[in-house]
């Protein structure tokens, strides 16, 4: 999950430093007399929002008006304990409500098309941006060092044919956005909509940001981003957790909610296409994973154990898979995974459950036989495969094979 | 862009520079596409100029510490136009800009390996080397392969590009390193190698977008047919089929298009690609389906149909078609080069079949579907070699970790101490020193027979009287004032290969004599071995060494064990030592074989005349027997390793020798004298004359 910024934030630490022209909040924790102060100084309407990382929270139903303390009060709570397009609100607060005549949709990114950063902008605001008409919207290129200008921005606003009373003060507005963007290295922000108030002032009503977590301005915010309650399983929070405790190579982890194919995948690319080619024959995994980079002995041994520990009693098939890795050594991960194997039979007791591998690497031969030796120790079935036979036909094969694998109660020991 | 044609991004005789050419992967990869190709012309790092990256059997890399000290300091002609970046992220960008400013003229092409780039400094290094005329390939690529100039740069095709990567008509290009390396190999078994293999990197800007390198592979004359492994994310897939419709001529080549990511979109998890929010729906793994699909005009491959060759095929296949994948690439290649007519490289290799390595269903085969039972297939060089060396190795060979916190030998969880998992507690109750003592070394428990027999060992080491050299070590201290523990290292600091460390090589010995034999149980007298056989085989060889050694006047290798300085005035020798573990194995009907060995060898030394009589077998020899009998199986089963086998034979003697050091410590101790063990000076020998009194002419 990327580093990720919404609206609350937004007002509490970057609007501000901006001179970003947002409207009046308060935060859940606010008194009672602030909150009646705030409704009265706002006109008597006021929205209570949650704070949640989750577009189209309006059409969720989760956006309401209000008009007394009372009613904001009890809206405050209610829409903290709210579930918004699958993800749980971290807080709920309460901004002015900004009257307006009109409202402008903006957004800046990296764009593939120009290699560059790019500002697209609409009059159609409040809406989602792929719904809108082309020849209702502008996207142009922004020059990386000279940054975007004044007269650039009011040009385009311009050409989409927004009163001209109303140009400048957009304009610098959007300008100040782009300092935001560029200045807290951002690749992607969004402001939809911007309330143009009847006095031909603008406010940034509602904001969503990605951050480049590569990015040095990022790490030096100043301030942090708020965690929010994560749908996450016990498993994942744990792989999460495991994979920030290090450097060292990968422990990408994240549950499917599949229930026949354990995969213990490395490689971005190849662990991908082998999920997919498990779900397309049917192989319902039920985590996807890349544990590449080469992860040293301690780091995979703890990555299998919590994989192991979490998914492999529902698992009817373990798949152990990689390509034909560049620097990875196999023997060590794979050595790591035959240990952790061996320690969750001690722990829990044997299983019987079919094991598939299939890699290729450095020092190969030597991982294989580690892990055939481990397989043949604790009495699990098992085929494996080398480099030359792709990682997509194993994947296939696995899925076929789990499909028919007979139930352990089935058969007796024949071996 | 910069580049005309494919072979504008790489090609024969240019030079190639490496930026932080001596950081970890880059040092490795460099050398490798040194050792390939050749065409590195020096690199440079931070503080490390005036090193050499050493190439093994090619010329060593020269490193500078800046780009414009390299070109400073090689010859014109040498002046690189390839720039390779192994920089670490945050410094990719000041490294692209020196490039940039003291780019001489000569710099065309700059790929950038680095992971975790910025966008931001991805976005600046597009804008500057596109003001400077310079391409760019990256970031996070894995580099670029022109097959058949047999050049690269980066690691595609890892240590040995030649595998995969044999001169064709296929361009590969691909978002994921791995893939291009992946893709060659498959289409080998199409009978198509490769022209060029492009990993374009999949960070959210890609540098050197889709567009641009068909463009390129238009006009190449290498390349016939075009494989494309796409990820989700930016819209270069439909600026790239735009620019193919456009075009006022049919776009000249198929092409085999990949995407994946369909399936992840539904789980909502991202990929390598970072994705873009406003760039809109076609930046999908689906909608890029999709695309190619309506360019190609035909549906995504299908195993299943046999495709007619008509006129409609003829004409969508010549656009090419997407495989929905990867092992279907080999097919679908092969399908157009029989529908379009291109021509094959060379005969298609195998196909691409499922090919284990090793199968083992373990009694549930019978109840699986015929189809779905494989059998164990053949494995291919040089893999089946390194099997077959490695189940021949005696031993185990166990993978490095790091076991600074981490101990197999013992444990405390803060309640009990253990032993290999065992109770220490428990060792104490019920079982012997000895039996502990191997436990702890071996981590398995002896037999009963066996813990006894070490502790004769144990007890035979303890002391070979006072004049043994490692007696006299403990003496030595003792007399110099030293506390136990003192004496007791000296004793310890006595013993060597000569003195104590015979049953090292002892083990040694046996293992090779005993390497190629189907022992299970050395203490099972019906072993079934011919020792006698065995025996006379040992000697021989021992009397061609030593023969062949004479005649030649050097030194040959002894026999370890053979022999001793005090049993050695009978016709037979025996060490007495040795006779107590003789005779006890006698007595519990059992036998060691490898120590029957060693009498029978002494035996038939004598009766080939290089003995006067029979030697003993000593104690060592004893020792190195029962050490080994202990640890066969676990050597055979390859759970220890052999230089542990060697270390506990020397460490058995070690321990009761020390101990046997710590009673001359204790009895000189209280008897001796300060200083006892000098050598007074009238009984010491100068072998050389005082050179100060010499009264020849030169003084």
């Amino acid at each position: 999950m990327p580093a990720q910024m919404t609206e609350l934030p937004f007002l509490e630490h970057i609007a501000g430093r901006f001179n970003l022209p947002v409207p009046e909040f308060l935060t859940a924790e606010a008194g009672a007399a602030q909150i009646r102060d705030a409704i009265k100084r706002w006109g008597g309407k006021a929205l209570v929002k949650p704070d949640v990382l989750s577009g189209r929270r309006g059409k969720a139903g989760a956006v309401t008006m209000v008009t007394d303390y009372v009613e904001a009060q009890r809206q405050l709570k209610q829409v903290q304990s709210l579930e918004i397009n699958g993800h749980l609100c971290r807080t709920a607060y309460l901004t002015q409500y900004i009257p307006a005549e009109m409202e402008v949709y903006s957004a800046i990114t990296y764009d593939s098309r120009y290699l560059a950063p790019s500002m697209t902008l609409s009059l159609a605001g409040g809406v989602e941006i792929e719904d809108v008409a082309d020849d209702q919207k502008i996207t142009f290129q922004i020059d990386v060092f000279k940054g975007l200008g004044a007269y650039q921005v009011s040009e385009a606003i311009a050409k989409l044919g927004c009163p001209a009373n109303l140009v400048s003060l957009l304009s610098r507005s959007l300008v100040d956005l782009w300092d935001t963007f560029i200045s807290t290295g951002m690749r992607m922000c969004e402001v939809n909509p911007w309330r143009i108030t009847p006095d031909g002032k603008p406010y940034a009503c509602d904001f969503k940001a990605v951050f480049d977590e590569a990015n040095f301005k990022f790490r030096n915010l100043g301030f942090n981003l708020p965690e929010y309650p994560a749908n996450m399983t016990i498993f994942e929070e744990e792989m999460a957790s495991w994979n920030a405790s290090s450097y060292r190579g990968q422990a990408h982890a994240s549950e499917l909610g599949g229930e026949l194919i354990l995969p213990i995948l490395f490689g971005g690319g190849a662990s991908t296409i082998i999920i997919e080619t498990l779900v397309q024959c049917g192989g319902s995994p039920i985590i996807l994973s890349d544990f590449g980079g080469n992860p040293p002995y301690e780091r995979m041994f703890g990555t299998a154990k919590i994989c192991f520990e979490h998914n492999l009693k529902k698992a009817k098939l373990l798949l152990i898979l990689g390509g034909n890795a560049n620097n990875t050594l196999i023997d060590v991960t794979f050595k790591a995974i035959a240990d952790a194997l061996e320690a969750y039979v001690y722990e829990y007791g044997a299983i019987s459950t079919p094991v598939i591998v299939g890699r290729g690497g450095p020092h190969l031969v030597k991982g294989i036989l580690i892990m055939r030796d481990t397989l043949e120790a604790l009495g699990l079935p098992y085929v494996i495969f080398g480099p030359e036979t792709p990682v997509t036909q194993v994947a296939e094969y696995a899925a076929k094979l789990v499909k028919v694998w007979p139930e352990t109660g089935d058969v007796k020991d024949e071996s | 862009m910069r580049a005309k044609k494919l072979s504008d991004l790489l090609k024969a005789g240019d030079r190639v520079a490496v930026s932080n050419i001596t950081g970890r992967e880059a040092a490795v990869v460099t050398a490798a596409s040194q050792k390939y190709c050749g065409n590195i012309v020096g690199g440079w790092a931070l503080g490390r100029q005036g090193q050499k990256l050493d190439v093994p059997h090619g010329r060593p890399i020269p490193v500078f510490s800046n780009v414009e000290e390299l070109t400073n300091s090689l010859p014109k002609e040498q002046w690189p136009n390839k720039i390779v970046v192994y920089s670490p992220p945050q410094a990719v960008y000041a490294e692209v800009k020196e490039i940039v400013e003291h780019r001489n003229g000569t710099i065309e092409t700059i790929f950038i390996i680095t992971e975790h780039v910025s966008i931001e400094v991805t976005a600046k290094i597009a804008q500057i080397c596109s003001q400077a005329n310079i391409d760019v390939v990256g970031c996070n690529s894995l580099g670029v392969i022109n097959v058949h100039d047999a050049v690269r740069v980066g690691s595609v095709g890892g240590d040995s590009p030649g595998e995969n990567f044999r001169p064709g008509c296929a361009t590969i290009i691909s978002n994921s390193g791995n893939m291009v390396n992946t893709m060659a190999s498959y289409l080998l078994s199409a009978g198509l190698g490769t022209s060029y293999g492009i990993s374009t990197g999949k960070d959210m800007l890609i540098l050197m977008p889709l567009k641009n390198i068909l463009e390129l592979a238009r006009d190449d004359e290498s390349t016939r047919i075009i494989t494309v492994y796409c990820e989700p994310g930016g819209l270069y897939e439909k600026d790239a089929l735009q620019m193919l419709r456009s075009g006022k001529q049919k776009y000249p080549k198929p092409i085999i298009a990949y995407v994946t990511g369909e399936v992840l979109e539904k789980f909502d998890l991202s990929l390598g690609h970072a994705g873009a929010v406003v760039e809109g729906k076609e930046t999908t793994a689906t909608a890029k389906m999709k695309l190619f699909d309506e360019y190609f005009e035909i549906d995504p491959f299908d195993p299943g149909i046999k495709y007619e060759k008509t006129p409609e095929t003829i004409k969508a296949l010549s656009r090419g078609i997407r495989i929905k994948t990867l092992h279907h690439l080999p097919a679908a290649a092969a399908l157009i080069c029989d529908v379009v007519d291109v021509k094959r490289d060379f005969r298609p290799s195998e196909p691409l079949v499922l090919n284990p390595w090793f199968v083992d269903y373990k009694g549930y085969g019978k109840h699986l579907p015929s189809e779905q039972i494989l059998h164990r297939g053949k494995t291919p060089e040089p893999y089946w070699s390194q099997i077959k060396l490695l189940s021949k190795a005696v031993g185990a060979t166990p993978t490095p970790r790091n076991m600074r916190n981490a101990s197999h030998a013992s444990s405390n969880d803060g309640r009990e101490p253990r032993i290999y998992g065992y109770s220490l507690e428990k060792e104490m109750a019920g079982g012997s020193f000895a039996e502990s003592l191997i436990l702890a070394w071996t981590g398995q428990r002896p037999r009963d027979f066996e813990a006894q027999l070490i502790e004769k060992c144990l007890i035979a080491s303890l002391t070979n009287g006072p004049g043994t050299i490692s007696a006299q070590g403990a003496k030595l201290s003792t007399s110099a004032g030293n506390a136990p523990n003192t004496a007791m290292i000296a004793a310890l600091a006595c013993m060597g290969d000569i003195h104590g460390g015979n049953g090292r090589r002892a083990v040694e010995y046996l293992l090779q004599a005993f390497q190629d034999t189907r022992l299970s149980d050395p203490y099972d007298p019906d072993h079934g071995l011919d020792l006698q056989k065995i025996a006379n085989k040992q000697a021989d060889q021992f009397s061609k060494r030593r023969t062949a050694a004479k005649e030649a006047g050097t030194d040959y290798e002894r026999i370890p064990c053979l022999g001793h300085p005090v049993f050695n005035g009978q016709p037979v020798n025996y060490d007495p030592r040795e006779q107590v573990i003789f005779n006890f194995l006698k007595e519990k009907k059992l036998c060691n074989v490898f120590l029957d060995f060693y009498h029978l060898l002494a035996h038939q030394l004598k009766e080939i005349d290089i003995a006067k009589n029979v030697w003993a077998v000593n104690i060592d020899a004893a020792i190195a027997s029962v050490v080994l009998g202990n640890c066969w199986k676990m050597l055979e089963e390859k759970r220890i390793t052999v230089r542990r086998v060697c270390d506990i034979a020397f460490m058995v003697f070690a321990l009761g020798r020390v101990a046997g050091a710590g009673g001359e410590f204790l009895d000189h101790q209280d008897f001796g004298m300060p200083m006892d063990m000098r050598i007074p000076v009238d009984e010491c020998v100068a072998l050389n004359k005082p050179v100060d009194r010499r009264t020849s002419p030169r003084d």
